[in-house]
C-alpha cells in the first residue's frame, strides 16, 4: 500500500496539480519515517536562549502571583479579593470556567474528529490533548482557590468518616468535582495512550536521562500486533466514551448557574450554550497554540500547515455562528418573558456602566469571526487567524464575565444591587494560572513529541491520488 | 524438542509486500503463526499481513470497570443518604433526577480507567510469541520475528533470501 | 415534606406600617449573635455582616417623597434554595423547628448558597474579624463566634428557641406563645415584629399571619418563606 502511494505521487510529481497537492496537505508529502522522528526529535530537544528566560519568567510568575497571592489570601481571608454581597462569586470562578472551556478543545479536535475520520486532525491532536489536560490542571484550581477554608477542601470527596456523614450528591458542585475528576483522569489518559509507541520511538532515538524516562512510560513498547490491536481499541472506546464526558462537563459547570434561582442564572438552554461556548474557545485557543508551536518550534512548518489553520478557521466560524444561535435564544426568551427583574439586567448589561464587556464579548465572538473567517485567504495568513481567535477567546472571557459578577451584582431587590470590581489578588492569581498553563506546556513540548508521529505516517500512507477523468482525485484508504 | 533460536528479518516500510511474503513463506517451512510476530512503526491491520486475529480483552476490562463504577454510584446515590439522613430543600432523601448525574459520571469513570489499567495489565502479563527488538523499527522498518528450530534455519534463510531481508544480529537484546 | 403534628413551626410576622426603620433591630441583632463590626468602609462596599437589614426604598417623586422600610433577615424558606446545593451539607433543613439552619463548623465557603439566595440574606466572612476588649465582654456564649471563610445568616435566634423549649420541657409544661422572643423582636420600639408558632392557630403571630395585609417577599418562587410581611394601602404608619 505504501509502496503504491510512493509510485504514483512520484509519477505525478511533474505536474504542477501534483506538486500543488503536495504543498497543501500533509497528508500528500510524505517523508520517510526516519527523517520525520528526527524531526520531532529535533524539535523537542532544541531549547533556545530565549525558551529559558521564558520558562524563568512564567514559573516565577506561577511561584508569586499564583501560589503567593493564594497563600496571602488563605492566611488573611477571602477579603483581599474583590467580593462583597451579593456578588460572592466572581473573576476566580469567570476564569475557572474559562479554563474548562478551553479544556473542551482537546478532546473535541482529538475525539470528535478521530471519530469522523477528519484527517486534518492528524498531526495537531496531541497539542490539543496537551491543551486540555493542562486546561484542566489550571481551572481545577480554582475550586479550591475559591473556597473560604480551603484546608477543609476534602469534606467535598466521597469518603468513609466516623460521622457517615458524606457529601450531598445532590450539589452541583459535588456533581463537579466528579465530572472534572472523571474528565481530568480520562483525558490525561487519552493523551497518553496514542503517546506510547511516540514515546518508544523517542526511547529509542534518545540517551541519558531522557532515555531513563521515556523507557519507563514507554512500558516496553514494541510494536507487536497485539499491542497494535489493544491500543487501537482502547483509543477507540476513548474516542466514543471521553465525547459524552466532554459534554457532561461543562453542562455540569453550567447546571451550577441554571439548577439556582438567581436571575438571569435560571434557565434551561444553558448546559449547550455553555458547550457551544467552550468548543468556540477551545477551537479558538488550539488555532493560537497552533501559531505558537508553528512558529517558534523547530520543524513544524512541515507539519502544522495552512490547511490547518483553514480548516479550523472554519470551525471557529460554525461555533461562532452557534454561538450567536443560543446567546439570541436565550436573550430574546429573557427580554419576551417580560419578569421585572430580567428586564432590569438585560438593561443593565446592555447600558449600565459595565456595558463595554458585553459589547466586547459580542464584537469578538459574534462580528469579528464572521466579519473575517469567510475570507479563504485570512484564514490561511496565520498571523491574522492568532490575533482573531485571540480576540475569540476575550470575547469568551467576557461573557462568562457578563453571566458571573455582572449578572449577580443584580438581583431581585434593587437594595442588593452591588457593583463588584477586582482587586489586586483576583487579577494576579488569574494571571497566575495562566503562567501555570503556559508553564506546562513549555515544559511538555521539550519532554514529550508534540507530533504523534505514527499517526502522520498512517496517514500518509492511506493517501493517494488518483485519476479521475482528467483531473487527479485525493482518495483515502481505509487502513483501520 | 529441538533447541529453538530467535530470529528477526527487517524490512523498509515500503516493502509492505515482502513482510506479508515472509510470513506467508514461513508458515510455508513449517513454522507455527504463534511462533510469528511482526513489530512495525505504523499499525497494520490482520488483513493487510495475513494473520491471523490477535486477542485482546480490553472491551470486556472496560465493560466490567463500567459496572463497577454503576454500582459504585449506585451505594453513594441510594446508601449514603440513608446512614445520615439530612433533609435539604424540601427534596426526597432519595432523589432520582440528581442520581443520574452521579450515575453517569462514574459509571464513565469505570469504563475509562479500567480500559486503560487493561493496557497495562495486558502489557505486563507474559504472552506467547518470540521476543525481540530493534531499534529500527520505530524508524519506519517492519520486522518479522519468528523462532525457528536450528536445524531449520538455513533452509529458511535461504527460502527467504530473494526477498533481501535484513538480518538482525542478537534480535533478543533488551530495549 | 413530611411535617410531623408535633413539630413546632417558628414564624415571623413584620408589619411594615408599623416599622419606621430605626435600626435597632439591626444593632440588637448584632449583639446577640456575636456579629463583628466590620467598619465603615468595608460595610459601605458591600461587606457588612448584618443578619437583618433595613431595606430602603423611595416612594413618589421629589419633593413629594417618603421613605418605606422593609426589614429582610432569613426568610427560613420550606423550600430553601441554599441548601441542596451546599456540597457538605453545611446548610440544612432542621425538622424540629422548621427552619433553615447554618452549621458554621461544616462549612467550607464556597458561598454557593448565598449565591443562591433569592434574598441576599446570608453574609460572609471575609475575614477574621477582631472582638476586642471591651467588645468582647459582651459577646454572647450562646453563640459561636465565627471564624474566616464561614457563611452565616439570621437564625431566628435559635439559642433562644432551644433555651426555651428545653425549659419547658424540664418543667414538664407546653411552650407558652410569646415564650421566645427574638433580639429584633425584643429591640423593636413600634412592636412591629411579632414572633411565634404558625402552628398553633391561636397564637400571635398566626393571628397576625392571616391578616388581609400579609404577603410573603418573592412568593412566586416557592420558596415557602416563614416570614410573613403586613403591608396596607399606606393610609396609615409609615
Amino acid at each position: 500500500m505504501a509502496a503504491e502511494t510512493k509510485t504514483l505521487s512520484a509519477t505525478h510529481s511533474a505536474s504542477q496539480e501534483g506538486e500543488d497537492l503536495r504543498q497543501e496537505h500533509l497528508m500528500h508529502d510524505p517523508k520517510p519515517r526516519e527523517e520525520m522522528n528526527g524531526m520531532v526529535m529535533e524539535a523537542m530537544q532544541t531549547t533556545s536562549k530565549k525558551y529559558w528566560i521564558a520558562l524563568a519568567i512564567f514559573g516565577l510568575g506561577v511561584l508569586i502571583l499564583l501560589f503567593g497571592f493564594w497563600g496571602n489570601q488563605i492566611i488573611t481571608g477571602m477579603g483581599v479579593t474583590g467580593k462583597r454581597r451579593p456578588v460572592f462569586w466572581a473573576l476566580y470562578i469567570t476564569t475557572f470556567v474559562f479554563w474548562i472551556g478551553i479544556s473542551h478543545a482537546g478532546t473535541f479536535v482529538s475525539a470528535i474528529l478521530r471519530v469522523f475520520k477528519a484527517e486534518f486532525r492528524r498531526p495537531f491532536t496531541r497539542a490539543a490533548e496537551l491543551m486540555t489536560t493542562f486546561g484542566l490542571a489550571a481551572g481545577a484550581l480554582f475550586p479550591l482557590i475559591h473556597l473560604g477554608r480551603v484546608w477543609t477542601f476534602y469534606w467535598m470527596i466521597p469518603y468513609p468518616n466516623a460521622r457517615w456523614l458524606w457529601p450531598n450528591f445532590r450539589s452541583p458542585l459535588v456533581w463537579d468535582f466528579l465530572a472534572i475528576t472523571t474528565y481530568l483522569l480520562s483525558s490525561t489518559i487519552y493523551l497518553y495512550l496514542p503517546l506510547i509507541p511516540d514515546l518508544a520511538m523517542a526511547r529509542d532515538r534518545s540517551t541519558g536521562w531522557r532515555h531513563s524516562i521515556y523507557k519507563l512510560l514507554a512500558l516496553n513498547w514494541r510494536g507487536t500486533e497485539a499491542e497494535w490491536h489493544r491500543l487501537r481499541k482502547a483509543i477507540n472506546i476513548f474516542a466514543f466514551a471521553i465525547i459524552p464526558v466532554m459534554f457532561s462537563v461543562h453542562t455540569i459547570v453550567s447546571w451550577d448557574f441554571a439548577v439556582s434561582q438567581t436571575v438571569g442564572w435560571h434557565s434551561t438552554i444553558f448546559g449547550p450554550y455553555f458547550i457551544i461556548g467552550a468548543i468556540l474557545s477551545g477551537v479558538s485557543a488550539v488555532v493560537m497554540i497552533l501559531f505558537i508551536i508553528q512558529s517558534t518550534m523547530k520543524n513544524m512548518k512541515y507539519f502544522i500547515r495552512l490547511e490547518v489553520f483553514d480548516s479550523l478557521g472554519k470551525l471557529v466560524l460554525i461555533f461562532s455562528m452557534a454561538w450567536a444561535y443560543f446567546f439570541f435564544n436565550e436573550y430574546l426568551l429573557h427580554w419576551y418573558g417580560g419578569y421585572q427583574a430580567v428586564r432590569d439586567l438585560l438593561t443593565f448589561h446592555a447600558q449600565g456602566p459595565t456595558a463595554w464587556v458585553w459589547y466586547t464579548m459580542l464584537i469578538c465572538n459574534v462580528a469579528i469571526p464572521w466579519l473575517t473567517l469567510w475570507n479563504r485567504k485570512i484564514r490561511r495568513t496565520p498571523l491574522a487567524m492568532f490575533i482573531i481567535t485571540t480576540l475569540v477567546n476575550v470575547g469568551m472571557f467576557a461573557e462568562r464575565y457578563t453571566i458571573i459578577p455582572l449578572t449577580l451584582g443584580e438581583q431581585r431587590f434593587p437594595f442588593d444591587w452591588g457593583a463588584y470590581s477586582p482587586r489586586l489578588t483576583d487579577i494576579s492569581i488569574v494571571i497566575g494560572t495562566f503562567c501555570l498553563f503556559i508553564f506546562l506546556y513549555l515544559l511538555a513540548s521539550r519532554l514529550i513529541p508534540l507530533i504523534p508521529v505514527w499517526e502522520v505516517q498512517e496517514g500518509q500512507m492511506a493517501h493517494s491520488t488518483r485519476k479521475l477523468g482528467k483531473g487527479k482525485v485525493t482518495s483515502v484508504a481505509e487502513l483501520e | 524438542m529441538s533447541a529453538k533460536s530467535v530470529q528477526m528479518v527487517l524490512y523498509p516500510d515500503t516493502h509492505l509486500d515482502q513482510a506479508a511474503e515472509t510470513i506467508h513463506r514461513l508458515r510455508q517451512h513449517g513454522i507455527d503463526d504463534r511462533d510469528i510476530s511482526v513489530i512495525s512503526g505504523v499499525p497494520y491491520s490482520d488483513k493487510i499481513l495475513g494473520r491471523p486475529m490477535s486477542w485482546t480483552r480490553i472491551g470486556l476490562i472496560g465493560l466490567a470497570g463500567a459496572v463497577v463504577g454503576f454500582a459504585i454510584a449506585t451505594s453513594l446515590n441510594f446508601g449514603t443518604p440513608y446512614l445520615y439522613p439530612i433533609r435539604v430543600g424540601g427534596q426526597p432523601f432519595f432523589p432520582i433526577p440528581t442520581s443520574i448525574v452521579v450515575t453517569f459520571e462514574l459509571t464513565m469513570l469505570g469504563l475509562l480507567i479500567s480500559t486503560f489499567l487493561g493496557v497495562f495489565i495486558e502489557t505486563i502479563t507474559p504472552s506467547y510469541g518470540p521476543k525481540g527488538y530493534s531499534p529500527k523499527v520505530s524508524d519506519g522498518h517492519i520486522g518479522v520475528l519468528f523462532s525457528c528450530p536450528t536445524e531449520k534455519m538455513d533452509e529458511v534463510k535461504k527460502g527467504l533470501e530473494d526477498l533481501k531481508p535484513e538480518w538482525v544480529k542478537n534480535p533478543e537484546a533488551k530495549l | 415534606m413530611s411535617e410531623k403534628v408535633e413539630a413546632k413551626k417558628w414564624g415571623m410576622v413584620v408589619d411594615l406600617d408599623l416599622c419606621t426603620g430605626c435600626q435597632a433591630c439591626v444593632t440588637a441583632c448584632a449583639m446577640e449573635n456575636n456579629i463583628p463590626y466590620t467598619g465603615e468602609d468595608e460595610t459601605a462596599y458591600g461587606r457588612g455582616l448584618h443578619w437583618i437589614r433595613i431595606q430602603r426604598y423611595w416612594k413618589g417623586e421629589y419633593p413629594e417623597v417618603s421613605p418605606t422600610h422593609q426589614p429582610v433577615m432569613c426568610q427560613q424558606c420550606g423550600h430553601a434554595p441554599c441548601e441542596p446545593v451546599c456540597p457538605v451539607y453545611a446548610s440544612v433543613h432542621s425538622e424540629e423547628e422548621q427552619i433553615n439552619v447554618q452549621v458554621y463548623n461544616r462549612c467550607v465557603g464556597t458561598r454557593y448558597c448565598a449565591n443562591n439566595c433569592p434574598y441576599i440574606s446570608r453574609t460572609f466572612n471575609w475575614f477574621d474579624y477582631p472582638h476586642p476588649v471591651p467588645e468582647s465582654y459582651s459577646l454572647n456564649p450562646d453563640v459561636t463566634v465565627r471564624r474566616r471563610g464561614v457563611m452565616e445568616k439570621c437564625t431566628f435566634c435559635v439559642q433562644r428557641i432551644r433555651h426555651a423549649v428545653d425549659t419547658a420541657q424540664a418543667e414538664g409544661r407546653e411552650i407558652e406563645d410569646g415564650e421566645v422572643m427574638t433580639a429584633c423582636q425584643q429591640a423593636c420600639p413600634t412592636g412591629a415584629i411579632i414572633f411565634g408558632d404558625l402552628s398553633k392557630k391561636e397564637s400571635a403571630v398566626s393571628q397576625a399571619a392571616r391578616s388581609q395585609r400579609s404577603f410573603r417577599l418573592l412568593e412566586e418562587l416557592g420558596t415557602e418563606p416563614k416570614v410573613v410581611y403586613l403591608k396596607g394601602g399606606g393610609n396609615y404608619g409609615g
